[in-house]
């Protein structure tokens, strides 16, 4: 035999009626919201005396944002949002410094690789530049750059990316949607 | 001593200030005995009223009696200021703020030390001796531009300084300072600017006075408004674009030109209405009300009255704001014109440049700068070599008092009503009756 379901017990058991709400926000209970998730604004029938209906759910908000028991907004006084002032600048100044120290790091490195480069391709193949052969008497220049040539190869760098991205991501998907017959 | 002072919160309430006069017997940790306290702060005499400090609504009138001072802030703040041990803001004993002044203090002595690097670096290219006029170009673009940097390190190093925001909020910065300049700029230019730029725009100041503005300076208008019982004038702040009464707009207002930028220049004022009917021509001409120059204005001395300037400055006096009945407004823009600068400064210098004075006896004769109705403020600004630099605008209508202002003026035109010419309607649009058909 199947077991009874809970949900029915659990709708109107009396321990599901929370007694911790805020007896000022007790009202909300009483008042569902109704609203069927839709943005545009909700016309509804005009009284003829009063204006057009206030949406219930503004009232409650007005109610207890501007309801007496609720505490007014909590402000710094002037010396202590100063203070709050001078540690928010200094820490401001101390993220600056760190990352000017990371760009200049970045900056160095990149620097000393492009360096290396270069002289990679002024280098031949037994680690001899033009000047140095030319003081051991050795004319041939076949060889200069090649290491440079060779690792500045763009062989195999896709390899192990995914097919997904061999073309750009983009917002859209593109006008002749996903080409299956392509291979690599 | 510390002790007691932590310990006695606890026995005095902040309301009621009267329990510091009854010295209370505390029981602080220390082996003499806590009466012969208590006796030589009954020796003591009465502090003197202090407006910082007085509490009590007693004190509050005896303070009024015998100094005749206003007690400062609220009756709460001065209660608290009573107890509390006035520390300056800068000692203030909090661990992370102590830390962070420390920290912003070294940043701006390295910024000192950047100022005066990048001065050494400026005097030594200045003195360099270059004949190539190209490289002379090069030269005064780059001084140029190391000047421009000079001038955003001194505001880099005092910006980030609490006391120095302080004394701007209170309103007792020193204009002289480049560091308060900045502040006054940027605090202008987040709101006051907008909303002054939208009047001029929305007005169509612009294009009908001049094609366009782009101010520098602030501008703040006021009339002195009528005496009070105790003969005090007050001045009547005129927002931008306001709708001033005629009768408050009779004398001369006192403008507020508050440049941004050092030293004193000479400023040209203007104040245009280009809403004068014409009916001949079925349109609308321009009229000056006033027109005075060789104005001199710093960032120290902003206000300027247009009705106590020297008889050598004024070229139009003073003209009251007037509309006519059945008029729409009258827009009366004022404009600040700079005069010219005498000379060039070399290039990488910090001074202010004098202006040029204009030559008031010949605008004068000069019947085009002369005469209100039809003044050409774009003709004016080209021949003077002037440029705008500061716009403010308020407007008029008829009102009640307008017919005394224009005759005390002697204006001729008060009785006179403007009227909307009547359009016949069509005969199909006619009522029945006056249908001929």
């Amino acid at each position: 035999m199947k077991a009874p379901s809970m949900a029915l017990l659990r709708a109107f058991a009396p321990i599901t009626h929370s007694q911790t709400l805020p007896w000022t926000a007790r009202g909300c209970l009483a008042q569902q919201q109704k609203s069927n998730f839709s943005t545009t604004e909700q016309r509804q029938a005009r009284d003829k005396n009063r204006g057009p209906k206030k949406d219930p759910r503004i009232t409650q908000i007005r109610y207890h944002l501007y309801h007496p028991l609720t505490p007014r907004p909590l402000r710094f006084s002037r010396n202590r949002a100063l203070r709050h002032w001078t540690i928010h600048r200094a820490w401001q100044r101390y993220l600056d410094e760190q990352r000017k120290q990371t760009e200049r790091t970045l900056e160095r490195q990149y620097n000393a690789m492009s360096a290396a480069c270069e002289a990679l391709r002024l280098v031949d193949a037994h680690g001899l530049t033009a000047d140095e052969r030319t003081k051991i008497g050795e004319s041939n220049t076949k060889e200069e750059g090649r290491l440079y040539r060779i690792a500045m190869l763009k062989t195999g760098v896709w390899d192990k990316v995914p097919i997904e991205y061999g073309r750009i991501q983009t917002e859209t998907p593109p006008r002749k949607g996903w080409n299956h017959e392509w291979t690599r | 001593m510390a002790l007691e002072r932590s310990a006695r919160p606890l026995a005095q309430s902040l309301r009621c200030t009267r329990h510091e006069r009854i010295a209370l017997p505390i029981r602080s940790f220390t082996s003499s005995t806590a009466r012969q306290e208590t006796e030589t702060q009954q020796q003591s005499t009465k502090p003197p009223l202090d407006p910082f400090t007085v509490a009590t609504p007693r004190l509050e009138r005896k303070l009024l009696r015998e100094q005749k001072k206003i007690p400062i802030g609220s009756r709460r703040r001065r209660a608290a200021m009573l107890t509390s041990p006035n520390i300056p803001f800068v000692e203030l004993p909090y661990q992370c703020f102590q830390e962070a002044r420390k920290y912003l203090q070294e940043d701006r002595t390295q910024k000192l030390e950047e100022i005066r690097v990048q001065r050494e670096r400026i005097e030594r290219l200045a003195d360099k001796v270059v004949v190539d006029p190209s490289e002379q170009q090069k030269k005064n673009h780059r001084l140029r531009s190391m000047r421009q940097y000079l001038e955003e390190l001194k505001i880099l190093a005092d910006i980030n300084d609490p006391m120095i925001k302080k004394k701007f909020e209170d309103g007792q910065g020193d204009m002289n300072k480049p560091i308060y300049r900045h502040l006054a700029d940027k605090k202008w230019r987040s709101h006051k600017r907008l909303l002054l730029m939208q009047r001029i725009e929305q007005m169509h100041v612009t294009p009908d006075v001049l094609a366009k503005v782009d101010p520098i300076v602030e501008t703040t208008l006021s009339f002195t408004g009528p005496s009070r019982a105790d003969r005090h004038r007050v001045a009547r702040m005129v927002q931008h674009g306001d709708i001033v009464d005629s009768r408050v707009s009779e004398k001369a207002p006192t403008l507020r030109i508050q440049p941004f930028q050092k030293g004193e220049k000479l400023y040209t004022i203007a104040v245009i209405n280009p809403d004068v009917p014409n009916v001949a021509a079925d349109a609308f001409d321009t009229r000056c009300h006033f027109l005075a120059c060789n104005i001199p204005v710093s960032p120290t001395k902003p206000y300027v009255q247009l009705g106590r300037l020297n008889k050598e400055q004024i070229v139009l006096p003073w003209l009251p704001a007037f509309s006519q009945k059945g008029l729409p407004y009258q827009r009366m823009s004022i404009w600040i014109l700079e005069q010219p600068p005498q000379g060039e400064l070399p290039a990488g210098s910090n001074d202010a440049l004098p202006s040029k004075p204009l030559d008031v006896k010949a605008l004068q004769e000069n019947e085009k700068s002369s005469t209100r109705e039809n003044f050409n403020l774009r003709g004016f600004v080209g021949h003077t070599k002037t440029t705008p630099v500061g716009v403010d605008l308020f407007r008029t209508v008829w009102d009640e008092g307008t017919a005394g202002v224009m005759r005390r003026a002697g204006i001729i035109g008060g009785d006179v009503e403007f009227k909307n010419k009547r359009i016949e309607p069509l005969p199909y649009k006619r009522l029945k009756e006056n249908r001929y058909r």
